[in-house]
């Protein structure tokens, strides 16, 4: 069994709402039930209510795995890097803190790391992941390129990012605009970077925006 | 040296001290039983793959650092005898009794703790017994008396027809009782739990509890038929526990059994984060949060490089993206993201640094 | 009755609301379950499919149904977790009777002795006091067979005027105004209409957390092109980023489209052939927004006048549109008003009737559409027919077999019904999948009222809040145990199937209520053996009327997914979209696409009023409440579901930075909202993403923890809505935690 090649997983976390739905779903899993693999994260309440889902973006050459002192952590041959081997998993955390997208959970009370799998009971079957079937909004989609490129018409799917000096190819997709040739998504220039949102425009005292807003 | 050769080195060298150990255990082979020759065969080979693959294991960066800090950190005089204490504790929390596997679930414990044990009782009678540095002898003027010989060094004795005796010479029998139940629970799991089926594979997961089980089968077979049928088929019994015995040491370097030899790294990684724990954090260079020990994340950089990945960054709060805590890291996706749609998407990027304005909050238009 | 029969620690002990977390047959995935049932989920009015588990008669889980043409396997937070409140440790298993020396107050009853005692108590009252006296309370959660048979009911049974249901606090705005417009209250057009939209304007809908499936339709809309414009004072995440926000003042609504509309004639960005065609009453209302310049508009919403302009010219230039609103306009004194003002600007730009040009209203509950169609309304029969009209009412007396003299007349409303109890008017009520002590305005006022009750019967599955203060409690049946049809946000009539037995003594609501009939000796016209006949009755009762289900049946709901409505044949395959151009109904018999005779649709002028309570010295901050994602309504299921409670655990009061600066609060501090008619003290939630006049805080809690303590009973004075989107509060950092803090759990 494996997950089949055309079937691909496309996120776009400008579309999430934050509605924990993928969380929620993910803990139904086979593989992982009663844990939720997947993240959702408020990048800054107090500033905006942008969220976003984080699952597995089962790399190419997973940091993850190489960092692993243990070897627990393997890719299979249809690309998807699976939780770590039970027997194996020595619960170091190594690959807690090199994932560069911030995927693993370190489960102490098992002495093993967890992470998403792409709910591979069901992809190897050819379902869908729990997430990406449940989510409303749409940030999470798994289905083929064809599917995606008619729904998504103002974007395309990159799966290349960079972190400073290092290129990261994963099997799971990002949108990105269309009609900007975006090479890969350069995540550490974004250190330095705001959330996004609407602010309030009011003119209730006065017809400008906040001071906080105006620079 | 190239990574191979030290392992064959090392491989060598192990097969070979096992070698000599089993000629001064059996005071010169004399109480080697030149029948188990297969078997002894079997363990050098199977003893050679292992420390084989435990150098090449040992070599790569990642396993490496844990196993130079772990012990560096374990040795270290001034927390030796904190460290021996812990190292008891867990020795008999995470080891004797599978406490962690046991949360994973109760199926699962029951049935790792059943064949761990199974094995281990096992392992400790027949390898002593196979390179000779155990033998039983009757007692000189008393026939029903056993006296138990470790390396050809007398120990204790013991009546034939005593539960001790019953207990000593069916120590088998218990250990491969143990190990059908746990492999019966372990098949159980594996043939009804939705979330093992799509993840397990035949050679890594089955195999192994077929070949402990097969061992076990044709042990008790052994067992029977001395016991209860005069030895009916006794030799082609013997044969086919031979074979099932010999192959699965043969098989031991290679496949999921290596865990039984990597599984002790636990306790190294341990004391690590035990020491991790304690010294200094650093706090990651977007949120400030602290987030990890300066000496993993500095561990952790250094086999990065090693690795050859080329996590460096120029002109950025960090110099490095594993000073970035796993959080952050992935909220910088999400921004990352959006930036990209700036001005084609609604919403700009907000100020970090928005400080309260100066205008007194609204009330009435 | 003074009081409640144990205190609120004891009932809880007992009764919860306790947290569900998976756990057995839930969590084991070597489970198989028995089967796997086809429905749709219990909140709210989306009414997604979904499939759920069964095994040994309880529901142990879910699986996605992709099939389903709404939502497509897509679920919230609620959808995926709401298989966790079967099997539940508070639910009711047998009926109660008060007891303040039993545990929690309340002491087990044998069913059949429970409902004999109902049934003498009804006899009581209505003998003593006149038949009006007993009032039944209904809810827009329940089936449609179910709510078609509590107006029956009270009106043939009990013969009382005084029946209304909790979508008085919900679509009772909308449906006035859609009425008043359209001469049909249903949503225009299918979500499918959505997508192929140039703009989208959504105003005061939480689309994000209160419909969250809606999301992704505007998001297909957004791929093709579309500018989404919201309207809301808080920047909710479907706000975050969208095209154009419009920050409106709490009850200005009426101002801002009277604003645009003005834009729009002046700029020639109206369909005017349109409006001569099809319309009357543009110039009264053209001559109305004459008043409403931007800048006057812009004063008064507090929203700048670039972004009037903006949404104007967006909003009027564009080709294709989808106009959906929610409680946000509709939760005034003057709903009727910002509703006809949101559809004066679809009307004059043409838009309707034709693919991708829309509108409509997103219901909230699960049945927000179906339950308000088949007369469990104080003014209304089945079929949308009007209580007071002849003609109505001698059809619906000749289906019930009864004269048109034996039918009561029009009854008053949700909140009135507890004004009469006041007045001592009303001495006894029967309530069902309602919880007015958490959802209505004014709440202390509320329980003061259930306890003035001489005799009050409540039917649920759990102890919610209002039934603590019960003589009698029926132990009544969760969605999955029973069957029968609801009509969704789109007009879409659909079939929730029966998962599993109701347990113990409890059973489905359709039963309780003919045993109660029964028990009085009135049990004509109350011998149904099913759901199923109950729905035929239905269907003959709604047959010629506006909300015509009388071509609808089980069989082809199953086979179409779902039937919209009007359906007035068996061969006839729904209207999935109103008003199209040449289309026939039963009003306008030809004369045009609109549910009038001449077949037009009105305009009508939107008159702006400042809220029943606005600002001042004193209270010189604006409240509005509404929802989280996590929880429904009053609670009452999700306040029992563990992993939603984890996910947002207990209200807290939103603020703006500005503002909490002022007022000295920090993000957590214990921050009191307080107002003419009680106060409520809750942790502060520092956020930009807010007006800074305006606090807000969602509803879902009881006791203590419930805003509705705070807020405001004015009503509009034609779908008597109550105003919980707007009322004068002041709000300071409290002295001291609350006095349910350390005491009582989140969810409690």
């Amino acid at each position: 069994m494996s997950v089949p090649a055309n079937h691909e997983f496309f996120i776009d976390p400008g579309r999430c709402i934050g509605c924990q739905a993928c969380v929620h779903a993910c803990s139904e899993c086979d593989t992982h039930r009663g844990h939720s693999m997947i993240h959702l994260e408020y990048i800054d309440r107090g500033l905006t209510t942008q969220t976003t889902p984080v699952v597995c973006m089962h790399c190419d050459s997973p940091t993850c795995a190489e960092v692993c002192p243990a070897d627990a952590i393997k890719r299979t041959a249809d690309g998807v890097v699976q939780t770590a081997r039970k027997p194996r998993c020595i619960a170091c955390n190594n690959c807690v803190l090199a994932c560069p997208f911030g995927v693993p959970k370190m489960m102490s009370q098992f002495e093993l790391m967890m992470k998403c799998d792409m709910c591979y009971d069901r992809t190897s079957t050819g379902k869908k992941p729990m997430c990406a079937t449940v989510c409303p909004s749409g940030a999470l989609y798994f289905g083929t390129r064809e599917e995606i490129e008619a729904l998504r018409t103002s974007a395309v799917p990159t799966n290349r990012f960079r972190f400073g000096g290092q290129v990261i190819h994963t099997k799971v997709n990002m949108m990105v605009p269309a009609n900007r040739s975006v090479e890969y998504v350069d995540v550490a220039s974004a250190l330095n970077e705001a959330p996004t949102g609407q602010d309030i425009e009011l003119n209730i005292l006065t017809d400008r925006r906040p001071a906080a807003t105006t620079t | 040296m190239n990574e191979r050769i030290c392992a064959t080195i090392w491989g060598g060298a192990a097969t070979a001290a096992l070698a000599l150990l089993i000629v001064l255990g059996s005071r010169r082979l004399d109480h080697f039983d030149a029948a188990l020759i297969g078997y002894t065969f079997a363990t050098l080979f199977a003893t050679f793959g292992i420390a084989y693959r435990y150098a090449m294991w040992l070599q790569r960066p990642p396993t490496w650092r844990y196993w130079v800090r772990g012990w560096q950190l374990f040795l270290q005089p001034r927390l030796l005898g904190r460290n021996l204490i812990q190292l008891a504790r867990r020795l008999g929390v995470m080891f004797a009794l599978n406490a962690f596997i046991w949360r994973r679930g109760t199926l699962r414990g029951a049935a790792h703790w059943c064949l761990m044990w199974g094995c281990v009782v096992a392992a400790a009678i027949t390898f002593p017994l196979v390179f000779g540095w155990v033998h039983f002898e009757t007692v000189p003027g008393d026939l029903n008396a056993y006296r138990a010989y470790l390396f050809g060094f007398p120990t204790m004795a013991f009546p034939i027809r005593s539960w001790i005796g019953f207990a000593v010479f069916h120590g088998l029998v218990w250990a491969s009782l143990l190990v059908i139940i746990g492999v019966m629970l372990a098949m159980k799991r594996r043939m009804t739990d939705h979330g093992a089926a799509a993840l397990q594979q035949f050679g890594e997961d089955y195999l192994p509890l077929i070949a402990l089980f097969a061992i076990s089968a044709t042990g008790l077979m052994l067992t029977a038929s001395y016991t209860w049928m005069r030895g009916y088929a006794y030799d082609f019994l013997a044969i086919l526990h031979a074979i099932t015995v010999i192959l699965t040491l043969l098989w031991l370097p290679f496949g999921k059994f290596f865990h039984i030899f990597q599984r002790p790294a636990q306790l190294g990684v341990s004391f690590y984060k035990d020491i991790g724990a304690r010294s200094e954090q650093v706090a990651c260079r977007r949120c400030g949060e602290a987030f990890a020990s300066r000496m993993h994340v500095e561990d952790l950089i250094e086999v990065e490089r090693a690795l050859g990945y080329a996590y460096e960054l120029a002109n950025q709060p960090a110099e490095h993206y594993q000073w970035i805590c796993p959080r952050c890291r992935r909220s910088l996706l999400a921004i990352a993201q959006a930036n990209l749609w700036t001005g084609l998407r609604g919403g700009e990027p907000l100020l970090l640094d928005a400080a309260l304005t100066d205008a007194p909050p609204a009330t009435a238009p | 009755m003074a009081t409640l029969p144990a205190a609120p620690l004891e009932t809880i002990e007992q009764f919860g609301p306790h947290l569900s977390y998976p756990a057995g047959a839930r969590l084991d995935t070597a489970e198989e379950p028995d089967r796997q049932v086809k429905t749709h989920c219990c909140f709210c009015g989306q009414q997604c499919g979904i499939q759920l588990k069964i095994k040994d008669n309880v529901v142990v889980g879910f699986e996605p149904w992709e099939d389903f043409p709404f939502n497509r396997g897509m679920l919230c937070p609620k959808g995926v977790r709401r298989y966790l409140q079967g099997a539940h440790p508070d639910r009711l298993l047998t009926a109660y009777e008060r007891d303040a020396a039993a545990p929690g107050g309340f002491r087990p009853l044998n069913y059949q002795a429970a409902v004999e005692r109902v049934a003498s108590e009804i006899n009581r009252i209505q003998s003593a006091h006149g038949a009006d006296a007993f009032a039944v309370l209904s809810g827009a959660s329940l089936t449609t067979e179910k709510t078609y048979l509590m107006g029956k009911f009270a009106r043939m049974c009990l013969r009382t005027a005084n029946i209304d249901y909790n979508g008085r606090l919900c679509m009772v705005s909308a449906g006035a105004a859609n009425k008043k417009s359209f001469g049909i209250d249903r949503s225009a057009n299918p979500w499918s209409d959505i997508p192929q939209a140039e703009v989208v304007l959504i105003a005061g809908s939480n689309v994000a957390e209160c419909s969250p499936i809606t999301t992704n339709y505007v998001w297909q809309a957004r791929e093709r092109g579309a500018k989404v414009i919201v309207v809301d004072p808080r920047i909710t995440p479907i706000a975050r980023t969208c095209d154009l926000f419009l920050p409106v003042k709490p009850g200005r609504d009426v101002a801002l489209f009277n604003g645009i509309l003005h834009l729009m004639i002046e700029q020639g960005w109206i369909d005017q052939e349109f409006i001569d065609r099809y319309t009357v009453g543009f110039e009264r209302v053209a001559e109305h927004v004459r008043q409403w310049t931007p800048q006057r508009t812009a004063e008064v919403t507090g929203v700048t006048e670039k972004a009037i302009r903006q949404a104007a010219q967006w909003w009027g230039q564009a080709k294709t549109s989808f106009l959906l609103h929610a409680r946000g306009i509709e939760h005034h004194s003057h709903g009727v008003q910002n509703v006809l003002s949101t559809i004066n600007i679809v009307l004059a730009t043409g838009r309707l009737g034709r693919e991708g040009c829309g509108y409509g209203t997103i219901t909230g509950q699960a049945n927000g559409q179906g339950g308000r169609e088949h007369g469990q309304k104080c003014d209304q029969l089945p079929g949308w027919r009007d209580i007071d009209n002849p003609e109505h009412r001698a059809y619906i007396a000749k289906i019930w077999q009864i004269s048109p003299e034996e039918l009561p007349g029009k009854g008053v409303d949700a909140y009135e019904i507890f004004r009469k109890i006041d007045r001592g008017e009303i001495r006894g009520l029967l309530s069902i999948c309602f919880n007015p002590k958490v959802s209505l305005p004014d709440n202390n006022f509320i329980g003061r009222m259930l306890d003035k009750l001489d005799f009050y019967v409540a039917i649920d599955f759990f102890l919610n809040e209002s039934a603590r203060h019960a003589n009698v409690v029926l132990p009544g049946s969760l969605q999955e145990e029973d069957e029968g049809v609801v009509t969704s946000a789109e007009g879409r009539v659909i079939k929730i199937n029966k998962c599993v037995d109701p347990p113990g003594d409890a059973r489905e609501d359709w039963r309780i209520i003919q045993d109660i009939a029964q028990a009085l000796g009135r049990q004509r016209g109350f011998t149904f053996d099913s759901p199923r006949q109950i729905f035929d009755e239905l269907r003959r009762a709604s047959a010629g009327g506006v909300a015509d289900y009388s071509g609808i049946t089980y069989e082809k709901v199953e086979r179409q997914m779902g039937v919209f409505w009007p359906c007035p044949s068996e061969d006839h395959p729904g209207t999935p979209r109103l008003f199209e151009p040449g289309s026939w109904n039963p009003v306008a018999q030809g004369n045009g696409p609109f549910y009038f005779a001449d077949g037009k649709a009105r305009f009508n002028v939107a008159t702006y009023a400042p809220p029943a309570e606005d600002v001042d010295a004193d209270y010189p901050l604006l409240l509005t409440t509404g929802r989280v994602v996590s929880h429904f309504l009053s609670g009452t299921q999700t306040r029992r579901i563990g992993p939603l409670v984890d996910q947002y655990p207990e209200p807290r009061v939103e603020l703006h930075p500005q503002l909490a600066e002022q007022l000295g609060i920090a993000d957590g501090d214990w921050t009191t909202v307080e107002s003419r008619r009680g106060a409520c003290t809750l942790r502060a939630q520092v956020v930009r993403t807010i007006r800074p006049d305006t606090v807000f805080v969602p509803y879902h809690w009881a006791g203590l923890k419930s805003i509705n303590q705070v807020t405001i009973a004015a009503q509009d004075p034609i779908s008597k809505i109550p105003e919980y989107k707007v009322c004068a509060v002041r709000v300071s950092r409290a002295s001291s935690p609350p006095a349910y803090a350390g005491v009582f759990e989140p969810q409690q």
